[in-house]
């Protein structure tokens, strides 16, 4: 079995080599992705396939339910690399319908350590309690979540400091909040994308109720 | 040897109507226009639990409807008008309980529709007329009337609220992910 993954391996690399002699060395050279990807661990979730980008145009970050907590070492430290050395443009946080992390939140059980990364999401389903009690459906109900969790990150993500940092130094960044449908491969926009510190109001973690908000992202 | 009552089902079928790509460019009347060819589906199979002889040609017609078109149905509504509505109904609109029970009723569809399509594929395996079973007519008839009311309320409620709350932008995307549900890349659907 793993000896199949080298072999896939080998004929992925002979066909880029084909197609394309210089690739990995003009990849090796430099990585200067445009967009930091914040996703979901989910492995139907495969962050530069579903935009149809190649190695090198992405910088991925992924974890459980597609978070961003401000207290978690490793996540900031691919997001201070991304934004102040890597300089990308814009910040994807793309969550995805039907996920296991939010549902496990949702249901309210107990499921040991992944119960503490899931705080953020267990404190949005306590906050919209009886809005989400008014969904009798729970796929539908896992499924806003799933799009508010989004939101709510990219809330976080707007008032994290170094984001802040580099928007005060004029540096061209922005936040979009996306989601995806495993089962037809498309995203969604969740119309939340914050371009700088004014925009911060408009990326409450409560989605607008019959308030159109747009995005320049389409 | 065809008997004449063979003759009449299969002159009374009607089918259902293929539908044009060009309407994906107005999703919502794509949606009505779905929804007329659910009701030509729920004819068909209502046809099919009173006959009692073998036409394989309609049975398949169901079969693969149910297979291919209706789950893609399903995911237009579940995982894009609906949340699309959430996010613009007004809170005086009250659409949370009509599509709270859309969805449970999605969910019986596809269980229903599954048992039914069980059951056709088996008819054209053994080549067995559907309405000669007395518990696959009954599938049959239930999977049609649970279909019908709920196209109904989604034609009466549903419908209306997305023509008054969806933005022009918002059926810019549908009508594009509608397509690329359906393999077509955008600019193929000739909207």
């Amino acid at each position: 079995m793993i000896a199949e993954l080298f072999d896939r391996n080998l004929r992925w690399a002979a066909g880029r080599a084909r197609v394309d002699p210089e690739y990995f060395r003009r990849l090796a050279s430099q990585q200067g992705p445009e967009y930091l990807w914040i996703g979901c661990s989910d492995s139907r979730v495969p962050a530069n396939e579903i935009v149809g980008l190649d190695p090198g145009e992405l910088f991925v970050h992924r974890n459980v339910a597609n978070l961003a907590p401000p207290q978690d070492a490793n996540f900031l430290s691919v997001l201070q690399f991304a934004v102040e050395i890597l300089k990308v443009r814009h910040i994807i946080v793309c969550g995805h319908y039907g996920c296991g992390g939010v549902r496990a939140a949702v249901s309210g059980e107990r499921h040991g350590l992944i119960d503490h990364w899931l705080q953020p999401v267990s404190c949005l389903c306590r906050r919209d309690a009886a809005e989400l009690r008014g969904i009798l459906d729970f796929d539908a109900r896992v499924n806003l979540v799933c799009e508010r969790n989004v939101l709510a990150q990219v809330a976080s993500l707007a008032d994290n400091p170094f984001v802040r940092d580099a928007w005060d130094r004029g540096q061209p960044l922005s936040i979009h909040g996306w989601i995806y449908s495993i089962q037809d491969g498309l995203l969604r926009d969740l119309e939340t994308t914050i371009e700088n510190v004014e925009g911060r109001g408009g990326a409450s973690p409560k989605a607008p109720r019959g308030r159109a908000r747009r995005s320049r992202a389409g | 040897m065809t008997r004449v009552g063979e003759v009449g089902l299969h002159e009374a079928h009607d089918g259902i109507e293929p539908i044009s790509p060009e309407l994906m460019a107005t999703p919502l009347d794509f949606f009505f226009a779905e929804h007329f060819r659910h009701r030509q589906l729920c004819a068909l199979i209502d046809r099919l639990s009173t006959t009692t002889f073998f036409d394989p040609g309609p049975i398949a017609e169901v079969v693969d409807f149910l297979r291919f078109e209706a789950p893609i149905h399903i995911i237009d509504e579940e995982e894009d008008l609906f949340p699309l509505l959430r996010r613009r109904c007004l809170p005086e609109d009250d659409v949370e309980g009509v599509l709270g029970v859309l969805s449970a009723e999605h969910k019986t569809d596809a269980i229903l529709g599954r048992g039914v399509r069980d059951y056709l594929e088996h008819c054209l395996d053994t080549r067995a007329a559907p309405g000669a079973n007395m518990d696959g007519r009954r599938d049959l008839a239930a999977f049609a009337a649970q279909e019908r009311r709920h196209l109904a309320l989604e034609n009466a409620v549903v419908l209306p609220i997305a023509r008054q709350r969806l933005t022009p932008e918002d059926l810019t995307g549908l009508a594009r992910r509608l397509a690329a549900r359906r393999g077509m890349a955008p600019g193929e659907t000739g909207g």
